[in-house]
């Protein structure tokens, strides 16, 4: 297995650097190929992203006014909302990630930002 | 004083059944729908039997509206429901998963001027 190991980082091959003129700041898409396809969650998002994607998933809520969403918003104190909504806001973000929250947590994500952190430190947020 | 405090502690408990229970019966609404617009309706009947008991003010009362919703629940929990890939019982679980520890996996392509 060391000697295996060992092998494995000896003969690893450089690659000329053809692929690193692209911009590393890249939006999201098929053809991105820095995008790691595998699952085990060493390609975590990054913080703006993620902050972007639970906005825009709280403002196409039907009730909440989309002009008074920030990163910083309590779902019930400023947006209006009540718990079952909270409920629902939640799932829609466990749906937009691709993420299953346990149901003791996810009761507990009642603010923009507790979402915001849960997602961001969440290592299969996709 | 005490009262106060065990009717609020009581409270609490029953706001958090209440909204657990919501999220089940969401996510098992979304399980037997089998397209997104029977879900709609769906969630939005669901949401209705719920609006319909917000103004219960009896804490007995409101103990048996949840134990009889948490059974009606049981009732129609769905037996094989949606689960994330990559969680246990998902199709993706345990599939692909990450290297030994041996092994190194070197995101700059050999680039050493970067040091």
């Amino acid at each position: 297995m060391a000697f295996r190991a060992a092998m494995l980082r000896h003969i690893r091959v450089p690659v000329q650097n053809l692929t690193l003129k692209r911009p590393i700041l890249q939006s999201w898409s098929f053809g991105n190929p820095t995008r790691s396809m595998s699952s085990h969650g060493d390609d975590h998002l990054d913080r703006e992203e993620v902050i972007e994607r639970v906005l825009s998933v709280i403002k196409d809520f039907p009730k909440v006014d989309p002009s008074k969403v920030t990163p910083d918003v309590h779902f019930q104190k400023d947006l209006g909302l009540d718990s079952l909504d909270t409920v629902e806001i939640v799932m829609a973000l466990e749906e937009e990630f691709k993420l299953e929250i346990p149901d003791k947590e996810a009761d507990k994500i009642d603010s923009c930002p507790l979402a915001i952190e849960y997602i961001v430190s969440h290592p299969m947020a996709g | 004083m005490s009262g106060g405090a065990t009717y609020l502690a009581r409270r609490a408990a029953q706001k958090e059944r209440v909204r657990i229970l919501y999220r089940r019966a969401l996510k098992d609404t979304l399980n037997w729908a089998v397209h997104r617009h029977l879900f709609y309706r769906d969630a939005s009947d669901l949401r209705d039997k719920f609006e319909a008991n917000k103004r219960v003010e009896d804490l007995d009362a409101i103990d048996r509206l949840i134990a009889d919703g948490e059974a009606n629940h049981n009732k129609f929990r769905h037996p094989d429901p949606y689960i994330v890939p990559w969680a246990p019982g998902g199709s993706k679980f345990n599939r692909n998963p990450t290297p030994p520890s041996g092994i190194e996996i070197i995101h700059d392509y050999g680039r050493e001027d970067n040091a």
